[in-house]
């Protein structure tokens, strides 16, 4: 009975913490806003909502389905703050260990969370295309982002996008008109460096593209040394009619890094998003995948790629609402597991009563290669069409003893010969990347885990 | 907005679904009949007081009356769950009465003593007690209501040394084996409904199979629902003792009623090492008329304990009744090398909701579960397949298997599947597939065009879809699953 009312008790103590927390951040940025002068009225009225929100809404415990496996007792106790003056010590020197040798891209730069002309390498960049700072255009050209900033996250969202919505600053803005056609990838670097105490950029970024417009967006999460930070980042995609984004995320942040991300998609008839989330840093990493369909045959395809050692947490919430008919979905999502890493996978593909001729289909493979890693997925259907077709699958296995005896039967070192078949199993999302500088950069970042990894 | 607009395609398959099979899909209830008899009932309402009445009338020892208030006072702190992907409005627990017992004149010593009345409501529905039961091979344990009337077969079980008899019974006659095993699988607190079950239960069935015996004839126990706003709390507990077999099915009807009536039974297994335990239902309890009204709410709490090495449980359940059904047969796979196996065909039509599934808890080593679960749901009919499947650190060598299928009919019907997959062992191999779709127009257009009427068609495809389940059903159940389906479900496709 003590311990029951003790532990019950730690539980409210650590929601008023955490509620703490969150107040904190939402309300410190709101004045930041409003007093940097910057802030037109639309924005300033979603801000000041979004921070209402934060402050009505339940603080997530264990037992808030969407936070079940995934605690946020190691995020509230670091005491993050948020990141205050932009960085401008760096120079591009500075950043040539991050980066990937032989791309060539379009190169934006963002540093703890706000955009850095200095470090960004933009090149020629075709016409009806713009790429730049988040808070400039608030200041410049607040039209064009009224309308699609913040309404496609939308207020039905999560606490983490509320914070985000009430407390950002800066962030990379990427606008296609329409049949704008961008043939060099554009990368985005968002570089993370460790302060004094542990600070937490909320970044909010934008990429939208007109009707027809067609672009390739490469970004990559990376750190310089091991800091310790959060990013609390929000990422807004709008895809218009016909339009095609192929996206490739790949986060390696720090290993003492918190990542949360909420990406949310809204796509238009006939549009293609082709995403692959890498996710290989951090030591805790929520990445939300939120979906909606605007327009019918829409086509939405997400993959993904996690590997988690020790200390690591890394988890994938997936949310695909079909809510008009014909829209095709795929979520494919592969995971290994060593040390004493863990995975949550929780993938919903939502099928609305008029959303007939739905395709939608989800997989979820994990390969454990040690004792003490665990993975807790959950693949989910809500449907409520009849005329459609829906799949899940999901699987949790581990090497084959006699795949690895193949093998070593022809001389193949037992390590090496595991780190061949995790790497055949993780080729097929890797494959997905686009350039080969890319692909080649993200094995190579594979294979070097795998071989630090321990394996027994 | 769209070239086709969205409500062309929906007329469309409405064309298809409506109107054709309207006979079919909306055949009442079958089973609707009511028996009169004189019932011993407890003016409706919970508390101490109650709790000790239902107790003191059973003439239950200090222990388990103890027991049950221990329940009681636990269940008055838990909340109601509210997970469930179902709908109703909330249950008021004091407008129910706790206890109803059919009057007998004398406890009946053989068939010939039992109520003609209760017989004939038993041939109606065919049960098969009198000449059919030595035909069928089945000891029928049957409930009226809350309390046994008449127990069959029980001299030849006897013989084998197999205890087969009413739960209150058993707390007299054998109070050592259910002190021992009683709520050891599914504890009082584990949930609201297990807590009032434990509170207030009434009647059930005990088997207990000693050790290396084989239990020589399936059991069998028929659940009928009788009095208005008595709600059933049944407390079934197995135990199988080493090296035993023993195969239980479970089936159940009940009278047309205007108002939801509550059924939260309680069912127990335990199989200690090298035992087998195969538990079969096929639950058709009224379901509400096609506005929803009435029906049966089917809140069950069921879970085997595989607590010996080697031993194996198996649940295999057809259910096609009920407003509400909230239900998750469950394995604890504790003992080394134990099996857990759930074979599900659940179908909802009308407005029907049902929430239900599985948890297979793989402890033991080299332990392994089969998850097949089929649903189909009609009209406003609703579905989720909930399931968990956990390995835990120690589970080395753990195998599940899990496919979980929904066939819809009908552009307002809804099937959902929501699988919770917790693995800790590197050496655990699992895997979990679902799909959910219609019945392909290829499927019918072939069977339609060798002759067969629509709903001959669509009644075969259905039980193919549902063929893995029935297979393990033992023979007579089997046949009853199917004409159960059949009835529930011709014709409506879209």
């Amino acid at each position: 009975m003590s311990a029951a009312a003790n532990s019950s008790r730690q539980q409210t103590e650590a929601a008023e913490a955490f509620a703490g927390w969150l107040q904190g951040l939402s309300g410190g940025a709101a004045i930041d806003a409003a007093s940097s002068g910057t802030a037109q009225d639309w924005l300033a009225a979603e801000r000041q909502q979004a921070a209402e929100r934060v402050r009505a809404q339940a603080v997530p415990t264990g037992k808030s389905e969407s936070w079940r496996y995934t605690g946020l007792r190691s995020l509230i106790d670091q005491g993050f703050v948020q990141v205050d003056e932009p960085l401008t010590a760096l120079t591009p020197d500075d950043i040539e260990e991050v980066l990937v040798p032989g791309l060539d891209a379009h190169r934006a730069v963002l540093v703890n969370g706000r955009y850095s002309e200095a470090l960004s390498d933009l090149g020629t960049l075709p016409r009806g295309v713009r790429v730049g700072s988040l808070q400039r255009m608030i200041e410049s050209d607040p039209d064009a982002l009224q309308g699609v900033l913040t309404r496609i996250a939308g207020e039905g969202s999560h606490l983490f996008a509320s914070l985000n919505t009430a407390a950002m600053q800066d962030g990379l803005v990427l606008l296609l008109e329409r049949g704008a056609l961008l043939e060099r990838p554009i990368e985005v670097i968002h570089l993370s460096v460790g302060m004094e105490e542990p600070r937490v950029a909320q970044p909010r970024h934008l990429i939208s593209l007109g009707d027809g417009a067609q672009a390739q967006v490469i970004e990559r999460y990376v750190s310089l040394g091991d800091a310790l930070y959060c990013t609390n980042s929000v990422l807004e995609l709008s895809l218009g009619r016909d339009a095609l984004l192929k996206h490739a995320r790949v986060q390696q942040e720090s290993p003492n890094a918190f990542h949360i991300t909420g990406l949310y998609l809204s796509q238009d008839a006939n549009s293609h998003y082709a995403g692959v989330n890498i996710g290989l840093g951090g030591t805790w990493a929520r990445t939300d995948l939120v979906t909606r369909f605007s327009g019918e045959h829409a086509e939405c395809d997400l993959q993904g790629l996690y590997l988690a050692g020790d200390k690591q947490l890394i988890d994938y919430h997936m949310d695909v609402r079909h809510g008009l008919p014909n829209c095709t979905s795929r979520e494919r999502f592969k995971g290994i597991l060593y040390g004493k890493g863990r995975a949550v996978f929780d993938g919903l593909v939502y099928v609305a009563r008029d959303a007939q001729k739905t395709d939608a289909a989800m997989s979820n493979r994990n390969l454990i290669l040690s004792a003490n890693a665990e993975v807790d997925t959950k693949p989910q259907l809500e449907i409520y069409a009849d005329d459609v077709k829906c799949s899940h699958g999901t699987t949790v296995g581990q090497i084959e003893p006699e795949m690895l005896f193949y093998l070593r039967s022809r001389g193949i070192s037992a390590s090496l010969a595991r780190r061949m078949l995790c790497l055949g199993f993780a080729g097929e999302i890797i494959e997905a990347l686009g350039p080969e500088a890319l692909r080649d950069y993200v094995t190579e970042q594979v294979g070097e885990r795998l071989e630090r990894a321990p394996l027994d | 907005m769209s070239a086709i607009p969205a409500e062309a395609i929906t007329a469309e398959s409405k064309a298809d679904t409506v109107g054709q099979y309207d006979d079919l899909v909306n055949a009442g209830y079958e089973h609707g009949f009511v028996t009169e008899i004189e019932s011993d009932t407890l003016p409706p309402g919970l508390d101490e007081g109650v709790v000790r009445a239902i107790s003191a009338r059973k003439g239950e020892p200090e222990w388990m009356t103890e027991w049950r208030l221990a329940a009681y006072r636990k269940w008055l702190e838990m909340p109601t769950p509210t997970w469930a992907a179902v709908h109703y409005p909330p249950i008021d627990y004091q407008a129910i009465s706790y206890f109803s017992a059919p009057k007998k004149k004398e406890g009946p010593k053989s068939l010939d003593e039992v109520d003609p009345i209760l017989l004939e409501t038993y041939q109606k529905l065919g049960i098969p007690i009198e000449e059919q039961k030595a035909l069928a091979g089945i000891a029928v344990d049957a409930v009226f209501d809350s309390v046994s009337v008449a127990t069959t077969f029980r001299e030849k079980l006897h013989e084998a040394g197999v205890i087969f008899c009413s739960i209150s019974e058993a707390v007299q006659d054998y109070p050592e084996l259910v002190q021992k095993y009683l709520g050891t699988v599914v504890p009082p607190t584990d949930n609201f409904y297990t807590g009032l079950n434990s509170a207030v239960f009434t009647d059930g069935t005990f088997v207990y199979v000693p050790k290396n015996t084989r239990c020589p004839m399936e059991l069998s126990t028929y659940f009928r629902i009788n009095t208005p706003n008595t709600g059933q709390f049944e407390r079934t507990l197995i135990v199988a003792d080493e090296g035993s077999y023993v195969s239980y099915l479970e089936g159940c009807t009940a009278p047309q009623r205007d108002e939801n009536q509550l059924h939260a039974a309680v069912v127990e297994l335990i199989a200690l090492d090298d035992a087998e335990i195969k538990y079969s239902t096929v639950q058709n309890w009224y379901p509400g008329d096609e506005n929803g009204k009435g029906g049966i709410y089917n809140f069950v709490t069921k879970r085997g304990d595989c607590r010996g090495h080697r031993s194996k449980i198996s649940w295999t359940q057809v259910e096609t009744g009920s407003a509400i059904t909230w239900k998750y047969p469950s394995c604890i796979l504790r003992g080394d090398d134990s099996v857990g196996e759930f074979y599900s065909v659940a179908v909802t039509k009308g407005r029907q909701q049902a929430d239900t599934g599985t948890k297979m808890i793989h402890l033991g080593k080299n332990t392994s579960s089969t998850i097949v679960s089929k649903g189909i749901s009609a009209q406003h009919g609703q579905q989720a397949y909930r399931g968990l499947v956990r390995i835990a650190a120690r589970a080395e060598g753990a195998r599940n298997h899990t496919q979980c299928d929904s066939l819809l009919i009908g552009d307002k019907s809804s099937a959902h599947t929501f699988p919770y997959i917790e693995v800790k062992n590197s050496s655990a191999k699992m895997e979990h597939e679902a799909t959910t779709s219609k019945i392909s127009d290829d499927q019918l257009f072939y069977c339609r065009a060798r002759g067969l009427s629509e709903e001959d068609a669509v009644s075969m495809i259905v039980n193919g879809f549902c063929k893995e389940v029935f297979n393990e059903l033992p023979m007579e159940f089997a046949v009853e699953a199917q004409k159960l389906l059949s009835i529930s479900l011709e014709g409506a496709v879209g």
